[in-house]
């Protein structure tokens, strides 16, 4: 059931910002109407509208144990670039939360893999606070992030907690090393053979671009992790968020309103295909 | 009331004023490509369909959902949409009909509904004109919904020569107070009946296959969708003209003399190129895969997003493309294609 509609705004004052990458950062908000972090479900998104210039759909990134309501921005375009130059104490409108989650109870007692490309990773970051604030609720935590250079690596400011954290192991890697960087260099399915999974209790939920989710999903398959233990979340163009404006549909599906968490037998077939 | 009326040399769905504004005697001659009008009839309702649907009034083309404005502490709603007035639709064919249902469907998803639909859609009443025949793009025998209107009609009109056959449902009597209705007797019943069904047999176009929707599936690669793509102009007219396109987007509009910002609800069109941009890329960025999602979605993705077919077979996507392009032609050509496929592959399996 949506909490929110095509039109009712919550409001969102900006308490924190924290630059991730030259052109991405996190912003930190605080809710109106009553609304709290907890009534967000890792996986879902909002919409964070700019009065006057319009709406994007973004990932939750905060943990619903969190203060405040987090979102991390890259400026590619119109509202983004307003968003990102937000100062402290403006305000935005938000709508959401919207679509389904992570299933976090299937993946429980489980290995979970968490598998993040780019900007893949702040839909899962709430997965992995909540794996770690819980230890025990599965057996096993292994993220494997990539993007394109060291630069682009965001939340590193965790990593070291992540790392310490009980039965979590954290595999970076990118695209294009630089000359400091001691670290894996190639995609993230190179990550795949180090990190120890075990495909017979396996859950692997996985978000960033098209192609990386493809082989990703491809090279799961081939170790062994049954399709549909493999979760994945697509990006559309989400519009109305509430599957009446036609913008986000794959197939008979709405990406915001089915998804965007599909498990992958769900959405076989239509993706990875071209011009779906 | 609003009812087939003749504006510039088109059968409209227009405001009624009175009997006189009706498009009464006017005969639409229609191909793919191509409207006019012909020789007068002396029929009431002559007319088959013009490019407006119900869609024109209930899902209309643009529609102000709220108005907005920056109170100084945060974003302050100072107006939001309510509907005005109710509408009875006159005259218009069992195939819109249909189509109100279909979007139903989208707009009405339990837990979903639509606002601004629902409280235009819900305020609506349906005067419908079964067809004793057939437009020359028709092809709703095959969609299942015509000729004739079967149910959710508030009154369901057959013309016979000089002579209404009107069939009212119990609840609706009082709206014909006043008016003398004589029972129909069985010749006139069966005239009717015979009317519809020459009007059924009369019909030109159709889809070959019954429920095609899987077989769509199977046809997605068809060399055929790329052959029609090469004519379509992606100018959308298709999605405007189609009863049951529901696609949309919202755009800011900002009033320059106070700063209040309305957030308008405008028609999309799944044929136009940045329909699905997003900041991930453009899945759609080749024509042919646009012309195909708007088919895709009619014949295949609809039955299993929604439970029924998004085409009801009015033609208009047919008569209003600038180039002719027939939607029957289409989705029969890639079926026929991927048959031909098939059998190739059962004849020589390795080949």
């Amino acid at each position: 059931m949506p909490s929110q509609t095509m039109h009712t705004f919550i409001r969102g004052t900006v308490r924190g910002i924290r630059k991730e990458t030259p052109d991405t950062l996190t912003l930190l908000f605080d809710l109106g109407e009553g609304r709290t972090p907890a009534d967000f479900m890792p996986g879902q998104f909002n919409m964070l509208y700019v009065l006057g210039v319009g709406e994007v759909p973004i990932s939750v990134a905060s943990f619903g144990r969190e203060k405040q309501l987090m979102h991390t921005v890259r400026s590619v375009g119109r509202v983004t670039n307003l968003l990102v130059a937000l100062a402290q104490g403006s305000s935005i409108g938000i709508r959401g939360p919207f679509g389904k989650g992570w299933p976090l109870a299937e993946a429980k007692g489980k290995q979970l893999l968490v598998i993040a490309g780019g900007l893949g990773l702040p839909p899962l970051r709430p997965v992995i606070e909540g794996a770690i604030a819980e230890p025990g609720s599965f057996d096993g935590l292994k993220v494997m992030y990539g993007a394109r250079t060291p630069a682009d690596l965001i939340y590193t400011y965790e990593y070291q907690r992540w790392r310490e954290a009980d039965g979590c192991d954290l595999l970076l890697t990118v695209d294009r090393g630089t000359s400091d960087w001691k670290g894996n260099v190639g995609v993230v399915t190179t990550l795949f053979p180090k990190a120890g999974i075990d495909p017979g209790r396996a859950v692997a939920f996985i978000c960033g671009p098209e192609l990386m989710l493809k082989f990703s999903i491809l090279e799961l398959t081939k170790m062994g992790v049954p399709a549909e233990r493999i979760f994945v979340s697509l990006e559309r163009n989400m519009s109305c968020a509430t599957g009446t404006c036609g913008h986000c549909q794959l197939g008979p599906l709405f990406i915001c309103r089915d998804g965007p968490v599909f498990s992958y037998p769900r959405v076989r077939g239509l993706f990875p295909r071209e011009g779906v | 009331m609003v009812g087939p009326s003749l504006s510039e040399g088109v059968v409209r769905l227009m405001e009624l004023t009175g009997s006189a504004d009706l498009a009464t005697g006017v005969v639409d001659v229609q191909a793919p490509g191509s409207y006019a009008l012909g020789r007068e009839s002396p029929l009431v309702f002559s007319s088959v369909n013009g490019p407006d649907s119900p869609k024109r009034y209930i899902h209309p083309a643009e529609v102000e959902l709220s108005k907005l404005v920056d109170s100084g502490d945060g974003i302050e709603s100072v107006s939001a949409f309510h509907p005005v007035g109710k509408f009875a639709f006159f005259g218009i064919r069992p195939c819109d009909l249909r189509a109100v249902e279909v979007m139903d469907r989208t707009m009405l998803t339990p837990g979903f509904e639509d606002r601004v639909y629902s409280a235009l859609r819900n305020n609506s009443i349906f005067i419908v004109v079964n067809c004793t025949k057939a437009g020359e793009n028709c092809f709703c025998v095959s969609m299942g919904t015509g000729p004739s209107a079967e149910s959710g009609y508030d009154v369901a009109i057959t013309e016979l020569p000089e002579k209404l056959l009107v069939d009212i449902p119990e609840k609706n009597t009082p709206l014909f107070q006043g008016i003398e209705l004589k029972p129909a007797t069985e010749a006139e019943l069966r005239t009717g009946a015979e009317m519809v069904q020459r009007a059924r047999e009369q019909m030109g176009m159709r889809i070959a296959e019954r429920d095609p929707s899987k077989r769509m599936y199977a046809a997605m690669d068809s060399p055929a969708w790329g052959k029609v793509a090469e004519r379509c102009l992606a100018c959308g007219n298709c999605t405007m003209v189609c009863p049951t396109c529901f696609c949309n987007t919202i755009i800011d509009r900002i009033d320059l003399r106070d700063e209040s910002v309305s957030r308008v609800r405008v028609w999309d069109s799944c044929l136009s190129r940045d329909f699905v941009y997003s900041a991930g890329g453009n899945p759609r960025l080749q024509k042919v895969a646009r012309y195909r999602q708007f088919v895709m979605h009619k014949f295949a993705y609809w039955p299993d997003e929604f439970g029924t077919y998004g085409c009801v077979g009015c033609g208009r996507c047919i008569t209003w493309c600038p180039v002719g392009i027939d939607i029957t032609e289409t989705v029969n050509g890639v079926l026929k294609d991927q048959r031909a496929a098939e059998e190739k592959m059962e004849a020589h399996p390795l080949a």
